[in-house]
């Protein structure tokens, strides 16, 4: 209460200033009549009355100051003179001024704009209830993290009890007819507990129930807010009305949030999973999305170590599946951004570190300044001034200087960020989600004054200490060392910190140019990529649907401006695959011995029109078909793993089926050929073995594993890509099914390459202004001491030291200063860049030749910044600079 | 010098201006004269340090002010007590004599 007082009381003083300051006067002078008055009754004259009161009480004016000063206002009030006395100050040197903000403001609007991209993706929580208890579970087995099976997930929910809730998901695509053509959407198979698990309520409608999600129930689909407004005209009514996916009716039971997107996946549909029996009992296939909540006061390591538990029984329990297999828990948010944090923590650093040589930059200049100034100090300091409200008014003028960086750069920012949210890579999560809000603009303020002080302190303090003797005793600017050895320092810290940058930059722009020069395995010009999902019921029958697949290539072979036509199971870079362990003959039966590889389904021309090379053996026919033997081709990882330095053209091995005797009852398949490596995962990834097998050839159950969806893979002839007519085809072969992602190989590989593109960019940027700062830096020492060495070198220039020797003073002050940087940068660089090895290709964290190319561009822009104050102090005239004393 | 007005202890300003107003609302004045009679004249208080106390005082809740004609048909600033004040007062009076009573003791053991 009294508090509150206390505030409004000190407000009332700070904005009714003139009233209070009356009302006090008024009472003053009231107390002064009433004792003068006293006073003149004791027949005193009215003079003397006034007088005595004055000794006795004290100088009314005084007294006036002194309840002035006593509120905390008083304090406000002189830090807002201060800070207008600064704001004047800067606009008498506004070439400074512009400098230090424009300087300033591209530190500020950098860090602001990353670090709003960093809060939208890393730190804001997840949109659920609580999300700090939610985990995510995965297997382990050897050193690879797959799905869970959906027999483990059972026992795993029948045996855990560290969990509120334990749900499965996972990751499906369906068949929408909801507009003109028939569109591909992305969405989920869930168990009934899924969106309780993550506490999320429907806005409308209800989510599906335990007995919902049990095979043979209708079929019903939760929507998501988005879908229900871009694809379905926001129908009111939409709540049990029946919309087609995968060619079938099905209810709508309710539309989820707009936030909803808890795997951050931007799933547009969830349907119950309904587990089969079979599937309930399957130890084999690990493919589960599985999210738990914990139980309140359970922690996650209690619940790993149950999970350990529970892994143990089942590899006693299920020997072959679930050998060597445990279980990873990971709070669900480090699952999901996990991988963004390296990226997105070195451009944080990055711009930081950008901050700080701006920083140091204008602590240079307030340096320069503050001995110009130095003066106007030590007079305020004659005048009575305290050295702590000197230093107080010079920090104020640097928070003024911080608070007008701070604005501009929080423009720059909402610039910045606009922009990366329009180029910045389309897999980052919640990216889109980056903007200045509250929290940015708290840390951008924040900022604004740290690097304010930052900057300001040293010099404010230097200049506090100045003796006034000293000051006034030299009259003309004869150096002094001890400053200068300051400024010299903040270049060399400002020079080591920008080839840190410069050498993270230069190691990420030579992997990208060692990544864009390699060799994609195939042809990629003139290729065009769709996918194709043929609906469940409607294609259940294996043959239906090859026969789909092979009418629909005989289709689109017939268009006009088209090569040849395949299909295939993953085209390159279409991300996923299923992996497969693959047991050489003559080998026991032991999961040691398998070998796990890519399997890849063809039709015939895929790699005639992909252009795979074909390195030994003969290509698929038409002939190979399921009533002769099985074949296979291997690419040369495969080969050189599976039979280290032999022809594997005729070998055999076993995968993919059981024969009719069981699961051990190998069935063999004989490598007929033999093609190059196919850069499958991206151009700068690791190729995986992987083996590809005849569409004719396959076994039914594959199907099911690739979700009856293929790639159609198109080699045109140039030219526009024919998006309509192979719309309209894949339509005409399968009514309402739609071809998606449909691309060109090229954009493809560059869409895998946008993340680590657009980190090599927004760092080249970073270190292209660390250096321009920091050559300002040098330029600004180095002016400043030639203007203050004027004397000195007119004396040597009179006593006869050519012009060349002056040059190569200067010249060799500049670059000793930005050698020592360097080599201090260099020393750091060495263990900084260590950091970015997971980022690189092809190079090492430490390449000489990066380091010796931003060594060599550092020094020649510190030599170009030397030069010019270099030449200036040639043009001194001696006599001009006698006659200066 | 005896006669020559005394300062006074550190935070005792406070309450005594507290109690000069537990009988009746006064003026600043008024509050100063009544001090210096009821010490018989060895608190002579300086206007400064008088007007902050108030200030401090009225932030504080303690009294609170209102502007009334004085008996000389004068404007003036009147000090009230509050209910707070007087709660005030009256711990710190205890609290003030538990501390001298104290003193004493301490002063003449030696």
């Amino acid at each position: 209460m009294s508090l509150l007082r206390n505030i409004v009381g000190g407000l009332r003083s700070l904005f009714r200033k003139e009233q209070v300051s009356q009302e006090l006067d008024e009472e003053l002078n009231g107390f002064l009549e009433m004792a003068a008055e006293e006073k003149m009754k004791r027949g005193m004259s009215r003079h003397d009355a006034v007088r005595a009161v004055r000794l006795e009480r004290g100088n009314l004016e005084v007294a006036k100051e002194i309840v002035h000063a006593a509120g905390w206002e008083s304090f406000v009030e002189t830090c807002w003179q201060d800070l207008r006395h600064g704001q004047r100050v800067l606009r008498k040197s506004p070439g400074f001024a512009v400098v230090a903000v424009l300087t300033l403001a591209l530190g500020i609007g950098a860090t602001t704009a990353i670090f709003s991209v960093v809060n939208a993706v890393l730190l804001r929580p997840l949109a659920m209830e609580d999300p700090s208890h939610v985990v995510f579970v995965q297997e382990t087995w050897r050193d690879i993290f797959p799905g869970v099976a959906v027999g483990n997930f059972v026992d795993l929910k029948r045996q855990s009890t560290s969990f509120a809730e334990l749900c499965a998901s996972n990751d499906a695509s369906f068949n929408l007819e909801a507009r003109e053509l028939p569109e591909r959407v992305d969405g989920e198979i869930a168990t009934a507990n899924y969106f309780t698990t993550f506490g999320v309520q429907p806005i409308a409608g209800r989510v599906f129930t335990a007995e919902e999600d049990k095979p043979g129930q209708p079929k019903v689909v939760v929507i998501s807010e988005r879908l229900w407004r871009t694809k379905l005209h926001s129908d009111p009514s939409i709540v049990g009305q029946p919309i087609r996916v995968n060619g079938l009716p099905t209810t709508v039971l309710g539309v989820m949030p707009r936030s909803f997107d808890p795997l951050l996946s931007s799933s547009d549909l969830w349907v119950p999973a309904a587990f089969s029996a079979e599937q309930l009992a399957d130890h084999d296939n690990h493919y589960l999305n599985v999210m738990a909540r914990l139980k309140q006061g359970t922690s996650q390591a209690q619940a790993q170590s149950e999970l350990n538990v529970i892994a143990q029984w089942l590899r006693k329990q299920y020997p072959i599946d679930d050998q060597d297999r445990g279980f990873r828990l990971q709070p669900l948010a480090t699952a999901l951004l996990g991988d963004q944090r390296l990226g997105l923590r070195m451009m944080l650093a990055a711009v930081g570190v950008l901050l700080l040589i701006a920083c140091a930059n204008i602590a240079n200049l307030q340096l320069a300044r503050s001995r110009t100034r130095q003066k106007e100090i030590a007079m305020r300091a004659a005048l009575g001034a305290s050295p702590n409200r000197i230093v107080r008014q010079l920090l104020a003028e640097n928070v003024v200087l911080g608070l007008a960086g701070g604005v501009v750069g929080v423009l720059l920012a909402y610039w910045a960020v606009a922009w990366i949210i329009a180029h910045g890579p389309a897999e980052m999560p919640r990216l889109d989600q980056s903007r200045i809000d509250a929290s940015t603009l708290a840390f951008a303020c924040a900022v604004a004054l740290l690097s304010s002080f930052l900057f300001g302190l040293a010099p404010a303090l230097r200049s506090a200490s100045t003796h006034l003797s000293e000051v006034f005793k030299s009259s003309s600017g004869i150096s002094g060392g001890r400053r200068d050895r300051v400024r010299s320092l903040l270049v060399v810290v400002e020079v080591s910190l920008a080839l840190i940058l410069m050498a993270g930059a230069g190691l990420l722009i030579r992997s990208a140019l060692l990544v864009s020069h390699l060799d994609p395995g195939f042809d990629t010009s003139n290729v065009v990529v769709g996918r194709v999902g043929l609906p469940d019921p409607a294609y259940h029958d294996p043959a239906l649907a090859r026969q789909t697949f092979e009418q629909m290539i005989t289709a689109t072979a017939a268009l006009p401006g088209v090569k040849s036509v395949a299909v295939v199971s993953r085209a390159p870079l279409a991300g996923g695959g299923s992996s497969n362990g693959l047991l050489a003959e003559g080998k026991p039966f032991d999961m040691a011995n398998l070998v796990n590889s890519q399997l890849q389904i063809i039709s015939p021309s895929y790699l005639s029109t992909a252009r795979v090379p074909l390195k030994a053996g003969r290509d698929f026919t038409p002939q190979d078909t399921r009533d002769r033997s099985l074949v296979t081709i291997v690419n040369e990882t495969l080969a050189r793993t599976m039979w280290p330095g032999e022809n594997p053209i005729g070998k055999r091995f076993a995968c993919c089926e059981a024969g009719p005797k069981g699961r051990m009852d190998p069935v063999w398949h004989e490598v007929v050929g033999l093609v190059a490596d196919v850069r499958a995962w991206g151009l700068d990834r690791q190729v995986q073995p992987e083996f590809y097998v005849p569409l004719a050839q396959m076994p039914a159950s594959a199907w099911d594993w690739i979700g009856r969806t293929m790639d159609l893979v198109v080699r045109t002839r140039g030219g526009a890509v024919p998006i309509h007519e192979l719309q309209s085809t894949v339509a005409s072969v399968a009514p309402a099914v739609p071809i998606y992602r449909l691309s060109t190989m090229q954009q493809k590989i560059s869409s895998t390459l946008e993340r680590s593109h657009f980190d090599t960019f927004l760092l080249a940027i970073f270190a292209g202004t660390a250096l321009l700062l920091s050559s300002v830096g040098i330029y600004g020492v180095l002016s400043y001491m030639v203007a203050q060495r004027t004397r000195d070198i007119g004396i040597r220039m009179a006593l006869g030291a050519s012009q060349a020797q002056i040059v190569w003073d200067v010249l060799g002050f500049g670059v000793r200063l930005a050698g020592i940087g360097l080599a201090l940068g260099l020393a750091a660089a060495m263990a900084a860049t260590r950091l970015l090895s997971s980022l690189l290709y092809g190079v090492r964290p430490t390449d000489a030749a990066t380091f010796a190319a931003v060594s060599f561009i550092l020094l020649a822009v510190a030599l170009i910044a030397s030069y010019f104050p270099a030449r200036r102090a040639t043009r001194v005239d001696p006599l001009v600079a006698l006659r200066y004393e | 010098m005896a006669d020559k007005p005394s300062d006074l202890v550190q935070g005792t300003l406070d309450m005594l201006i507290l109690k000069t107003l537990a009988l009746e609302p006064m003026h600043g004045y008024g509050i100063a004269v009544r001090l210096e009679q009821m010490s018989k004249g060895v608190f002579r208080l300086n206007a400064g340090s008088l007007f902050v106390a108030f200030q401090r005082l009225q932030r504080a809740g303690l009294i609170r002010s209102e502007w009334k004609a004085t008996e000389n048909s004068r404007r003036a600033k009147y000090y009230v007590l509050t209910d707070q004040g007087r709660k005030r007062l009256n711990s710190e009076t205890r609290e003030w004599g538990r501390q001298v009573a104290a003193i004493a003791r301490i002063l003449e053991a030696s």
